[in-house]
């Protein structure tokens, strides 16, 4: 089987660690996104993957091969490695049509002329392309260059696809429906592939499994459902689906049925329980995060209900981002209704507030 | 198209023996990069050698000695020869960059009628060699010059006299205004944020008071790189010292050493040798000075991509003066000393106080086509333009493809190489390539043969073709390459695949830019005449000093025709504009 794995894989640069200490396996035929804020290590995890930036230390392997080692000195070019890359500038050679655009991995692979000729045709014929050929990069769309990009990686049927930001220069729209499509593809060619990008949405709707990436590092790795459902780390709830974080300090922590529940005690003296991956030490600082939507002004019943001061509120088409102050901090939720501007209550399901560390 | 999904992945090609430590691509580098340090250092080192050897390095018995540097330091000449040459340079670069900034500005950013005419005529002297522009100045404005005389018969006696420091730097001046133009031009004049004009238009400044507070601090930058380049290219002039000095027995360091290394009749080696090293030391240090005085640079960066084309400033009554100014700039300057080059060629004797038509001839002509030894040094300087403007295009853009976009672990060890010859007057360069031919033994064929004249024009060119195609490698985004990795091109291939078809407008500009550079070379080739290796400066210089002034002018005036048919032919067939 090829799996891709990486043992402890650091890229240094002086004294800043732009990738610090990953360790990741990806299993073939997965759908893995790196995803993280800008300058969090991702793209520089894909160069490593690519073999297009040599790692400062650690290993990288591919089934069998070792593609990067820097205890033995190994280090595979990127022409070795036999992978599909689609770059966030789509990378086109200006200078050669579509057609010699996807046929030049083919052309370097020795391919004779009509093998080629058919591949090239059915790969733009798969990305819905077919009598583009003999045009030039400089005259098609963005998101014709897109899918030239994707056919040049994809023609030689690599054994894994790495994608770098590759919608993002797309308009939202076209974004949409690439995102769709581009996940088709890797399902039809039952490819691997690591896809690096920022965007949230993209991440929770195309990968089977996501890497939130912060400072170089991998805060939390696990299914969309278990990174917005579960996160284990302020970041990952923060960054996913934005959701609020309250800072208080731990009153008491106890096992309870399958929970462990957590009691912080707010700037304000008021009391919330939310749920924490451990017990935690009584006296402690703490983070709580709720998302918005989980937020409700309707009472609840065994839910924590919290005195708040309702501010402003924004229309969002769907619904109202309301916000709110709480123990002398503003925190959003969402509304169906917007809330006069004045005291009133919120109520927080114990499982929907998640308790971390401050530290 | 499920049928795709059965077929097999293609294994990467295969590019020698996998992980072979030393691939085909990183063997090329090494060779390029042992090339040029070869280029570059041969032939330095035997100056080096020669300045502590006693006699002559071609006599086999090396006596290693300091006397040469204590003849040098115990020689009151040199001091000062060395202060002449500063005194020399700094109003060289004084005259050129007052006329070239103001051009700049009132050619680049204003709205003067003819501005674009006269901006590309402006540009004429840096096509031509310092020689012909000397001989042509001589011709027009020497002590028996056609005006001259002219004004002589009319006024009295002429105020000027070419025969001084303040005659040299003038000359020198124009020749070298063109350069400091170009640096401001393209520096700011024409790619300025016009928005920071009209910040002060805002604040109520008229047109001239945004010029002098905002336009020309922020050109900063350009003029003082082309100041530099200025008192180089001045320090290390020989023609015009050569010319004009001589006679009033003003001396600078390049001629000096032209006249003790090749004039003499028993040349002191050690002593040319030191003095050599003297002339580095004053360019280095310039260079030095230069890259001191930009390393604040950020505060003047004013370009930032957007390709908008800024609003010329209105001169509102200033047009029409500033316009008449211009126009017998150009004409005296520029159009006067080439016409009456020319007309030389044609004439058997220019001189106010006979009418033209009686003297007119084609004899000078038929001299130089009548002249095995000129004939020869046209072919010779033809092919060996080429060749060296070929074999140089292909060195450079190979060098520069090493520094930007490959893993090389020594590309910044070869830049600094590639750039070092910046440092070397082209008489040096002449100087030691002959040494090397003597010294190493192989490079021993090249003596008697055209191919040293080749090594030495690419050696001394390095850095001029780098220059030009550095810049164009820079834009090509690094994906394009990175991509070519991916898909199995290793870099040999992505370089020869993507990067050198990309590259091919800046390769031709770079070609025509080493050819006309060659064309009209002759510093360099001074130190390597030997009997059949005739050039054409070389050449020219011989017979002016001889004082055939009809064969030189007919000379220069085939060389500005050569010059003038391959610029225009380039920026028909090509569209190559040099210096853009």
């Amino acid at each position: 089987m090829n799996k891709l794995v990486l043992e402890n894989l650091t890229k240094s640069y002086g004294e800043v660690h732009a990738v610090n200490n990953i360790s990741l396996t990806v299993e073939q035929g997965e759908f893995l996104t790196l995803l993280g804020p800008s300058g969090c290590g991702k793209s520089t995890t894909l160069a490593a993957i690519a073999g297009l930036d040599r790692p400062t230390s650690g290993v990288v392997r591919f089934g069998d091969h070792v593609l990067f080692d820097d205890m033995s000195g190994r280090f595979a070019p990127p022409e070795k490695r036999g992978f599909g890359v689609v770059f966030q500038s789509y990378a086109l050679w200006p200078h050669l049509t579509v057609e010699r655009n996807v046929s030049m991995p083919l052309e370097l692979r020795r391919v004779s002329r009509a093998e080629r000729t058919r591949r090239v045709g059915e790969t733009l014929e798969l990305v819905g392309l077919s009598g583009f050929e003999k045009r030039y990069p400089g005259e098609l769309s963005g998101g014709q260059q897109q899918r030239v990009a994707l056919a040049r990686a994809v023609v030689f049927r690599p054994p894994l696809l790495l994608l770098d930001e590759p919608l993002s220069n797309l308009d939202a729209q076209l974004r949409q429906s690439a995102r769709v499509w581009l996940k088709e593809i890797q399902r039809e060619l039952g490819l691997t592939a690591i896809y690096v990008t920022h965007d949230q949405e993209e991440a929770l709707a195309m990968s089977d499994r996501i890497a939130v990436m912060r400072a170089g590092k991998i805060v939390q790795l696990g299914t969309p459902q278990e990174i917005y459902e579960r996160p284990q780390h302020p970041f990952a709830a923060t960054f996913i689906g934005s959701a609020n974080l309250i800072e208080g300090i731990v009153e008491q922590s106890a096992r309870r049925g399958d929970a462990i529940v957590t009691r912080l005690r707010l700037a304000d003296g008021q009391h919330l329980d939310g749920h924490s991956a451990v017990p935690m030490a009584a006296g402690t600082k703490a983070k709580l995060a709720v998302r918005g939507e989980r937020m409700r002004v309707a009472e609840e019943s065994g839910a924590n209900t919290l005195d708040a001061g309702f501010t402003t509120a924004s229309y969002l088409g769907n619904h109202y981002e309301q916000k709110l102050m709480l123990a002398g901090q503003e925190i959003r939720m969402l509304v169906d209704v917007p809330q006069p501007e004045r005291a009133g209550k919120i109520h927080i399901a114990e499982s929907d507030a998640l308790v971390f560390s401050a530290e | 198209m499920n049928t795709q999904s059965a077929e097999t992945t293609l294994a990467p090609p295969r590019i020698g023996p996998a992980l072979m430590p030393l691939s085909r691509s990183r063997m090329a580098q090494w060779l390029i990069f042992v090339i040029t340090a070869v280029l570059v250092l041969a032939p330095a080192l035997p100056i080096l050698l020669q300045v502590f050897v006693a006699g002559p390095l071609y006599e086999r018995d090396w006596d290693f000695t300091f006397a040469n540097i204590g003849r040098l330091l115990g020689n009151e000449a040199i001091g000062e020869i060395a202060l002449t040459t500063l005194a020399f340079a700094g109003l060289t670069t004084l005259i050129a960059q007052v006329l070239g900034v103001t051009a700049a500005l009132l050619f680049g950013r204003t709205d003067m009628p003819g501005r674009r005419v006269m901006g590309d005529m402006m540009m004429w002297p840096l096509y031509l060699s310092h020689l012909i522009m000397v001989v042509g100045w001589l011709i027009v404005y020497g002590p028996s010059g056609f005006l001259t005389q002219a004004f002589a018969r009319m006024f009295g006696n002429a105020p000027w006299n070419l025969y001084s420091i303040p005659g040299m730097a003038v000359v020198a001046g124009v020749s070298q205004a063109p350069l400091a133009y170009l640096y401001c031009l393209y520096g700011v004049a024409r790619s300025i944020d016009p928005t920071l004009e009209s910040a002060a238009r805002t604040c109520g400044a008229g047109p001239l008071t945004v010029m002098r507070r905002v336009t020309l601090p922020l050109m900063l930058p350009a003029i003082v790189t082309s100041s530099a380049l200025n008192i180089v290219i001045a320090v290390e002039m020989l023609s015009i010292p050569l010319f004009l000095g001589r006679p009033a027995r003003i001396d600078t360091l390049s001629s000096y050493l032209y006249l003790e290394g090749i004039g003499a009749s028993n040349p002191q080696h050690g002593m040319v040798a030191a003095s050599a090293l003297v002339l580095v030391v004053l360019v280095g240090a310039t260079l030095a000075l230069q890259r001191l005085l930009l390393s604040r640079g950020h505060r003047y960066e004013t370009v930032k991509g957007k390709g908008t084309r800024p609003a010329p400033l209105q001169l509102g009554a200033l047009k029409w003066p500033l316009f008449t100014l211009a126009v017998l700039y150009i004409a005296f300057v520029v159009l006067v000393p080439v016409l009456g080059l020319v007309l030389r060629a044609f004439t058997s004797y220019l001189t106010p106080l006979i009418p033209i038509w009686d003297v007119l001839t084609l004899q000078n002509f038929r001299d130089v086509f009548q002249t095995d030894a000129y004939m020869r040094a046209l072919w010779n300087t033809l092919i060996i333009a080429v060749v060296a403007a070929g074999l140089g295009t292909l060195l450079t853009a190979l060098i520069a493809l090493v520094i930007q976009r490959s893993g090389f672990p020594f590309r910044r060890t070869l830049e600094a190489l590639a750039y070092s010859p910046r440092m070397v007057p082209g008489l040096i360069t002449g100087l030691g390539v002959f040494y090397a031919a003597i010294v190493f033994a192989p490079f021993g064929w090249l003596r008697d043969s055209i191919w040293i004249l080749v090594v030495a024009y690419i050696m001394a060119t390095i850095p001029l073709g780098l220059g030009a195609i550095q810049p164009s490698v820079v834009q090509i985004g690094a994906d394009l390459d990175k991509a070519a990795r991916t898909v199995g091109a290793d870099w040999i291939t992505s370089m020869r695949r993507i990067l050198l078809p990309l590259m091919k407008p800046a390769l031709l500009g770079c070609f025509v830019l080493l050819f006309v550079v060659h064309l009209k070379s002759y510093v360099v080739a001074i130190f390597l005449m030997a009997p059949g290796l005739e050039i054409m400066g070389v050449t020219m210089l011989g017979l002016w000093e001889n004082g055939a002034a009809g064969v030189t002018a007919a000379f220069a005036t085939l060389q500005i025709a050569m010059i003038a048919i391959l610029l225009i032919a380039a920026r028909l067939v090509f569209g190559v504009k040099l210096y853009e």
